[in-house]
């Protein structure tokens, strides 16, 4: 364990009043483009085997180990295309649209290292369209690193001209599924695609291609810099290196906040964010509302990717940490998340579809105060036969609604209950009434 | 006998003469976006964002001239198109204000900003003022957690809100957007 300050964060100061947004004089300036050159000066197997070995794992929410994805590109197939995933709609998520904010040379640097590393031709960065601002500092930025030979150029030892975009979605979660972005990408509706074929084999175009977080990306100049161990050494064995942490809900300072993998949630809350803002903590969602929650006994619980083993939650997601106090109806907060995932739904997959549909349904009742005891059967049962880990769907949107409905029901069965009353409403069973209603 | 003889099509889709897709949109496309892909397919999403920053909605005749300029069919077009958040298919007031009312905002309290505007303005989420100038829907997440409750107006996200300050913002809103504002 030794993290000595601020990685990715180290150019935005912790006065909001000193932010400001880096431009690439100043990026240079402060040592940026500078570990581009080393890449530049290793061979792309070097730079692939030291990624591997570094432990980087991806940060935009499945923690799939990045050297190992892009090990899976074919020898020799080309045109390959790397898809920037800047889609960041997970609720709680905030942190790749903070580092841009301020520091958006730090992903063209880790894009253009990847090209490198990977021969890629394109590069799009596929950024979600609420994200009106952020679309136009990184198209700036771009003209900037255009202006001075990062992108446009032959990669170095190649025919290969490297070229980079920004192709803004329209709002749309599941087009943060990576083979969603790609639908999107290629101009069509953003509906998943079965895997496999995998992206690294048929992709963007039918291409191979690799699609990266946009944290993943700004880890590699770093690596690159300091190397592998030094990289290691921070976090925990299964979970190297800094993160970043969104901190959003109920505390006194949101935001986001720099720390190595594996420290406690309650010491973030606490020592980062300002400690829980009226009332005692009660539950917390890890990173991102398709985690699922972590109960009122689990403040402790280590923020790394082993935290969904450990603390049944679905992973450690994006870590954008939500917090919820003992004043919080969290059957109204459940009601909101599974809202989100009926509406975010693409449709394509009945189970899916169908379920988050019935349960939002469901949990609308209960809020309204017509709530079934077997409605919390019913919930439990939707929430384990849809996903695709179950195996009944094909991307995992529904997953993140199965877990977040299924650590609600278990961890706080009291609020649920306390809900549900007999089939006895106002005098008449629910049941005569559905008779009488046909 | 059961001749038809009305043109259902034009009868639903009204039409105008002068093209949506104009000689000026068209250049753009071609010019920045027909290159960076390797199908025109793919610049639809660039093309329709375009077209909802000229016009503030997409019109079936604009479907149908995109299909051409596209090189796809109008099926395609408009799959695409009825799938994203962003693009609408009627016209709104010339301030679009997307509350966020996702988890984080609230818990942080975005029904009161709701409760403000329906107060302020007389709207709820998906309807239009008289006089054209707001409408207001209800977004999910933003990205913007931290600043809950948040809302984006047009295309400038407004943080950390305040019922009373942001309805008074509102208000003070010119009558139509500048052009780099919009």
């Amino acid at each position: 364990m030794a993290f000595a300050g601020p990685v990715l964060l180290k150019r935005i100061p912790d006065d909001p009043a000193k932010r400001k947004l880096i431009n690439i004089e100043e990026y240079i300036a402060t040592g940026g483009y500078e570990s581009l050159r080393k890449a530049q000066s290793m061979t792309p197997d070097q730079i692939i085997q030291l990624v591997i070995d570094s432990n980087l794992r991806g940060r935009g929410g499945a923690g799939f180990p990045c050297g190992s994805k892009w090990k899976f590109l074919p020898k020799d197939l080309h045109p390959r295309y790397l898809a920037v995933n800047f889609d960041e709609s997970e609720p709680g998520t905030f942190k790749d649209r903070y580092l841009t904010d301020y520091d958006p040379h730090i992903l063209l640097e880790g894009i253009a290292i990847a090209a490198f590393a990977n021969r890629i031709s394109i590069s799009y960065i596929y950024i979600r369209g609420e994200y009106h601002l952020q679309a136009k500092i990184l198209e700036k930025a771009l003209e900037e690193a255009y202006a001075r030979g990062i992108f446009g150029q032959k990669i170095p030892g190649t025919d290969i001209v490297h070229n980079c975009y920004v192709h803004r979605g329209a709002g749309a979660y599941i087009c943060g599924e990576e083979t969603g972005l790609l639908e999107s990408l290629e101009g069509k509706r953003g509906w998943p695609r079965i895997k496999p074929p995998f992206p690294a084999i048929a992709g963007a175009f039918a291409k191979p291609t690799i699609i990266n977080n946009v944290e993943t990306l700004a880890c590699l100049p770093y690596i690159i810099e300091h190397g592998a161990d030094w990289f290691k050494a921070m976090g925990t064995p299964s979970s190297a290196g800094p993160k970043l942490f969104g901190v959003s809900g109920l505390v006194n300072k949101p935001g986001v906040y720099e720390e190595e993998l594996g420290i406690k949630m309650s010491t973030l809350i606490e020592k980062y964010a300002g400690g829980i803002k009226g009332g005692k903590y009660r539950a917390a969602i890890p990173g991102g509302v398709s985690m699922g929650v972590l109960g009122t006994d689990q403040y402790d619980a280590e923020l790394d990717f082993d935290i969904g083993r450990k603390y049944n939650v679905l992973g450690l997601g994006t870590a954008g940490v939500i917090v919820m106090t003992d004043k919080t109806d969290l059957v109204v907060m459940l009601r909101n998340i599974v809202r989100f995932f009926a509406h975010e739904s693409c449709g394509q997959c009945t189970p899916c579809r169908e379920g988050t549909a019935w349960m939002h349904k469901m949990l609308n009742r209960i809020v309204a105060g017509y709530g079934k005891p077997r409605d919390f059967d019913m919930l439990m049962e939707i929430g384990l036969s849809m996903g695709s880990m179950p195996g009944t769907t094909i991307c995992g949107l529904a997953d993140g609604a199965n877990w977040a409905v299924r650590t609600f029901l278990q961890k706080f069965p009291e609020d649920f209950k306390a809900r549900l009353k007999s089939d006895q409403v106002q005098g008449v069973t629910l049941d005569a009434q559905a008779a009488a209603a046909v | 006998m059961a001749w038809i003889v009305e043109d259902r099509l034009k009868q639903y889709q009204p039409t105008r003469s002068e093209p949506y897709l104009t000689a000026e949109i068209r250049s753009h496309i071609e010019q920045k976006y027909f290159p960076r892909y390797p199908r025109k397919q793919a610049a639809l999403l660039p093309l329709f964002h375009t077209i909802m920053h000229t016009y503030g909605y997409i019109a079936p005749q604009a479907i149908d001239e995109a299909a051409g300029f596209l090189g796809i069919s109008r099926a395609e077009v408009q799959d695409a198109v009825t799938f994203y958040e962003e693009f609408r298919l009627q016209p709104s007031g010339r301030y679009v204000v997307n509350v966020c009312r996702s988890i984080s905002c609230e818990l942080c309290g975005h029904k009161a900003v709701l409760d403000k505007i329906r107060d302020v303005f007389g709207i709820e989420p998906g309807e239009t003022t008289d006089d054209d100038k707001f409408t207001v829907f209800e977004v999910e997440c933003l990205g913007a957690c931290e600043q809950a409750p948040c809302a984006l107006v047009n295309e400038d996200l407004h943080g950390c809100i305040k019922p009373d300050e942001f309805a008074a913002h509102l208000r003070t809103l010119p009558d139509h957007p500048a052009a780099a504002g919009h």
